[in-house]
């Protein structure tokens, strides 16, 4: 009894101690400054957010290379949401109460974005920029006004991936497709979309088939899909799960004509299936335009962790990450609603155009100290934020050629335009 | 696809029948339901995946995608898992019987016996799925619209001949007498000079090697994760209550039951709910027969 | 001030999952009904108050609109019928056969949140939840100062109703039952009765528990309600010790306090190409928590507490 006691006391006496500390460091000068960040780093987005935090960790490097913020250095709190809505949502709060960050980032999941970003970043006017979140539901409430204009996310919605699929399966000829897709609010997001934009391209979804993650067997669902014999299957999923499924869909003699989304884009998903089966595979995902500050990003991610920035989320959470930097230096004071102003001010038109690494970011805090306008253009390319916190973003196409993932083509933004109005009208 | 549907219910019920024999058995010792049996599953799967990993899965046998290696570390990685049982009877179970533990304790105790033995395999070999080869296979149709892995023909087989050795060995050898003996009342088989320890211990080993080989097939036909275990932990239970408690044949029984229904019922309702079919299938069966299908009905 | 605010958010979510706790020590500890699909009915709670109170939208069914207070009396009343059709289906169950089944029903709930997008907004979930007063208490401090005044005297009633009921004579009954059935029946006590009883009432105030969460919250998905929480309950009712409605919210602080806690020494002391291990290892310390409480405390901090009529001195 006394152990526990003593074990809960215990607890609570270091919690207390730590954010004691936090309260103190309130009264001393405020360097470093903190930035917020909420990712899931167990559960089963776990790998997923794993590489993602270490895109942000690069970033805060580059950041206090390059002069830290306001002249002090960057401290990036990062906490784990585990993939829960409630864990997300304490964290937040615990990173926005405690330890007074003046803005964050996060997370992955929809379902947990959303209620960190009601519940505690808009009630206590924090910006958060989301590297990863699909959902159409945060374009409407900012188009409701419920946001406040806090929200902010590096990556385009589905809608892009979708039409940009559509397309090129049209382009290659499918006219019957099969979908299996995870049933989360992305992979509903992207059915419709991609529904909307082949029907319109001619050709026919045949059925869509959801899937709940972290089933011992996908065998069902292939089955269901096979039993249509589609030209093409496309399939929504994670690498995991993603992997599973596109055994049994090939073993069980499904077409190897694989239309994949982005998350798929992985070295350990290639493995898994076997690069062989997937050499007629196309995939989507978001493309960073051609430019040198994307070359820059990939060689310093390539020489920070020996490994090369592909998969979900890397290059978004960068910039996320990086836009935060650049704000919160613009901003005149480290507050929230200053700093949400800042953020949209990182895309004038007459500004110089700053990039990626610690030497862009050394420059970008010269001109800011000279009160010139800065244009960012990150990882992903120039990053212009619409009304509604969202981006635009171009789409490439990437295959499997021999056992290496490979780049076939990319649809820039305007190619993006076209295909939209033709579909949308 | 009915045809497919029935083949795939098959293997599957195969995987949830050896967990559920296991559940069955450690049943008999400890009368409460042990959710941290699954677990088991996942580490018997992840200790035959490293000894593979020092001899490679070896060249495949036949049509098959492992060779000898595999075959060996199912062996070693089975005895390994029942010495493994036997440890966290040791040191948990047993002593919370010895108080007097209430259900509910047991029940808990289980619960945060399998959170710590997941996330140890989490710490140890990572999150990402993993593999026992690389080898896709390429599945033979050996009927029109019905397509079979030769591994799946393989564990089935395999499970087969373990059921009706498990069964004899139960049926004829003394072991096998006392572990029943045991079930049906400790304190009579003491007096009749059944060691009761022994008795507990080989259960255990027992149960622990088909959990284990339970989680190869697993790992075998599908992937291997930390929580591969767990992702059947409440399929393996309806199996085993399905099944009725203390029946070897109730336990293949409702792992059958339980591997059809999932793979049928996407024929009839959407996919999605898979999951909820074996439940929906237990409440039913247990409304109307509350001691499952082949078990004795209590005596209170 | 920003501890306050913290240390205000978390007694909110304590409060909450503390009702939810009073309402499964109403089954387990009082009755002995042994439920281990707690989140189904705090999810149905949540949904039904998020259908009845969200702002109409033309794809969905529900989002009636309707005023706070009609939400949860909703919620309470829902939850009690899903009950009385969940309880009637498996009351020849017992122990962990009952377990089963009810986690299977939990499943089933979350899976039909899952899927049912006409109702419940599917994997989109449902939005713009309206907050009780929200235009009263413009700034968060104030708000959620409002908001736990608000949960904590819904605890607190649940706490006071519950110990009365508990030393009521049906109260008393439910005791009977749970210590020795038979003896129950033979002196005319309706078992099956009043144990459908008790599960009715238990799953109402998990109901309610759930619609004050999403009324916090303003946003519900499938995704708040998996099995995890079930077990975090049962974690919470076991420490605190179970039988005791004061461990009951004894368990809930200290429980929650840990994992929350356990997060941050985590977050702090793990280096970042450490953190995905540090989850693994928060939840390996969460297991041991409860194991050693098990093994050595297996009545929990509290343990029962006698009760014997208010009427003999």
């Amino acid at each position: 009894m006394k152990w526990l006691v003593g074990l809960a006391a215990g607890a609570t006496l270091v919690s207390a101690w730590s954010l004691s500390s936090q309260a103190q460091a309130q009264t001393a000068p405020s360097c470093p400054v903190k930035i917020g960040g909420i990712l899931p780093l167990t559960g089963s987005m776990g790998p997923v957010g794993k590489r993602i935090s270490d895109s942000a960790q690069l970033a805060i490097k580059h950041i206090n290379e390059g002069g830290g913020i306001k002249g002090c250095p960057v401290e990036f709190v990062l906490r784990d949401d585990q993939g829960q809505p409630t864990v997300g949502v304490d964290a937040a709060k615990y990173l926005v109460e405690v330890e007074r960050v003046p803005a964050l980032t996060g997370t992955v999941s929809s379902g947990v974005t959303l209620p960190i970003l009601t519940s505690v970043s808009v009630p206590s006017k924090i910006p958060q920029i989301s590297c990863c979140s699909t959902a159409a539901t945060f374009t409407t409430l900012a188009q409701e006004g419920k946001t406040g204009g806090f929200f902010f996310r590096t990556l385009p919605t589905v809608k892009t991936q979708a039409y940009a699929s559509a397309q090129i399966a049209a382009e290659r000829g499918f006219k019957r497709v099969a979908m299996i897709y995870i049933n989360t609010d992305f992979g509903t997001g992207m059915v419709k979309d991609f529904t909307r934009a082949f029907s319109k391209l001619g050709g026919q979804v045949l059925k869509t088939v959801p899937y709940n993650e972290n089933q011992a067997s996908y065998r069902a669902e292939v089955n269901t899909a096979l039993a249509e014999k589609p030209d093409a299957v496309f399939f929504v999923a994670f690498p995991q799960d993603g992997a599973t499924m596109t055994r049994e869909w090939i073993s069980l003699g499904g077409t190897q004509n694989l239309i994949l989304n982005n998350s798929l884009r992985s070295p350990e998903y290639v493995k898994a299936v076997g690069a062989r089966f997937l050499q007629s595979a196309y995939g989507m995902d978001n493309a960073s335009v051609s430019s040198p500050y994307v070359e820059a990003f990939k060689k310093a991610f390539q020489a920070a962790y020996n490994a090369s920035p592909d998969g979900p989320g890397i290059y978004n959470q960068y910039d996320a990450t990086m836009i935060l930097g650049l704000a919160m230096n613009v901003a005149s004071e480290l507050n929230g609603t200053a700093i949400r102003d800042a953020i949209r001010k990182l895309q004038d038109p007459n500004g110089t155009v700053v990039g990626t690494g610690p030497e862009e970011f050394k420059k970008a805090m010269a001109l800011i100290k000279e009160r010139k306008p800065i244009r960012y253009s990150g990882a992903t390319g120039p990053v212009e934020f619409d009304a509604n916190g969202d981006i635009n973003g171009a789409a490439l196409i990437w295959t499997v050629k021999g056992d290496q993932l490979a780049t076939e083509r990319t649809l820039t933004i305007e190619d993006m335009a076209q295909v939209f109005k033709k579909i949308d009208g | 696809m009915i045809g497919q549907a029935i083949a795939d219910g098959f293997l599957t019920g195969a995987i949830l029948a050896l967990g559920a024999i296991g559940v069955s058995l450690g049943s008999q010792i400890l009368k409460f339901a042990n959710f941290s049996h699954s677990e088991l599953l996942t580490w018997g799967a992840y200790l035959a995946l490293t000894f593979t990993a020092f001899a490679s899965a070896g060249v495949p046998i036949g049509p098959l995608s492992f060779g000898w290696p595999l075959l060996v570390a199912v062996i070693i990685a089975g005895l390994l898992t029942g010495m493994l049982a036997v440890i966290v009877d040791r040191l948990i179970f047993r002593r919370l019987r010895s108080k007097n533990a209430n259900n509910l304790t047991m029940v808990f105790a289980s619960f945060g016996i399998a959170l710590v033995l997941r996330n140890l395999v989490l710490l140890l070999w990572g999150p990402e799925a993993q593999y026992y080869t690389s080898e896709l296979q390429i599945a033979i149709e050996v009927l029109p619209n019905i397509r079979l892995l030769p591994d799946q023909a393989f564990v089935l087989g395999l499970t087969i001949v373990l059921v009706i050795a498990l069964h004899a060995m139960l049926k004829y050898s003394r072991l096998g007498m006392s572990m029943r003996a045991m079930a049906e009342s400790p304190s009579l088989s003491r007096v009749c000079g059944v060691k009761i320890e022994t008795v507990v211990r080989w259960t255990w080993v027992f149960s622990g090697m088909l959990a284990a080989m339970a989680g190869i097939f697993m790992g075998l036909t599908v992937q291997l994760r930390p929580e591969m275990g767990f992702n059947i932990l409440l399929a393996i239970f309806t199996a085993a209550i399905l099944g009725g408690s203390g029946s070897l044949f109730g336990a293949v029984l409702g792992g059958l039951v339980v591997g059809l229904a999932e793979n049928l019922s996407v024929l009839i309702i959407p996919a999605s709910f898979k999951a909820a079919v074996p439940f929906m299938i237990l409440i039913l069966v247990l409304y109307f027969r509350p001691q499952g299908f082949l078990g004795v009905k209590e005596k209170r | 001030m920003g501890l306050v605010s913290y240390l205000v958010f978390f007694l909110i979510v304590v409060t909450i999952f503390g009702i939810l706790t009073l309402g499964l020590n109403l089954q387990w500890g009082s009755t002995g009904v042994f439920n281990a699909g707690v989140v189904g009915f705090y999810a149905i709670g949540g949904y039904a108050f998020a259908i009845l109170t969200a702002p109409a939208r033309p794809e969905l069914i529900g989002n009636l609109g309707l005023p706070w207070v009609v939400g949860i009396i909703g919620a309470l009343a829902v939850s009690a019928v899903v009950a009385i059709f969940v309880g009637l289906a498996t009351i020849k169950l017992r122990g962990d056969y009952l377990a089963i089944a009810t986690f299977g029903i939990a499943v089933t709930i979350q899976l039909i949140a899952l899927n049912w997008e006409g109702l419940t907004g599917g994997s989109l979930g449902l939005t713009s939840i309206p907050r009780p007063l929200s235009g009263i208490f413009t700034t968060p401090l104030s708000y959620n100062l409002f908001y736990l005044a608000l949960t904590a005297g819904f605890c607190l009633l649940v706490y006071w109703a519950l110990e009365r009921v508990s030393r009521s004579p049906w109260g008393r009954a439910l005791k009977a039952i749970r210590e020795d059935e038979g003896a129950a029946i033979a002196l005319g006590k309706n078992a099956t009765s009043l144990r459908l009883q008790a599960f009715v009432l238990g799953s109402a105030v998990m109901g309610l528990s759930g619609a004050l969460y999403v009324s916090f919250i303003g946003f519900i998905s499938p995704f708040d309600f998996l099995p995890i929480i079930t077990f975090q309950v049962w974690t919470m009712l076991i420490v605190g010790g179970s039988g005791n409605n004061k461990g009951a919210l004894l368990g809930t602080l200290i429980v929650w306090g840990l994992w929350s806690a356990s997060g941050t020494l985590i977050s702090k002391i793990v280096p970042a190409t450490y953190q995905t291990q540090g989850g693994a290892i928060q939840a390996i310390l969460i297991g041991l928590v409860l194991v050693l409480t098990l093994l050595f405390r297996p009545r929990g901090l509290i343990g029962e507490e006698p009760v014997v009529s208010r009427h003999v001195t």
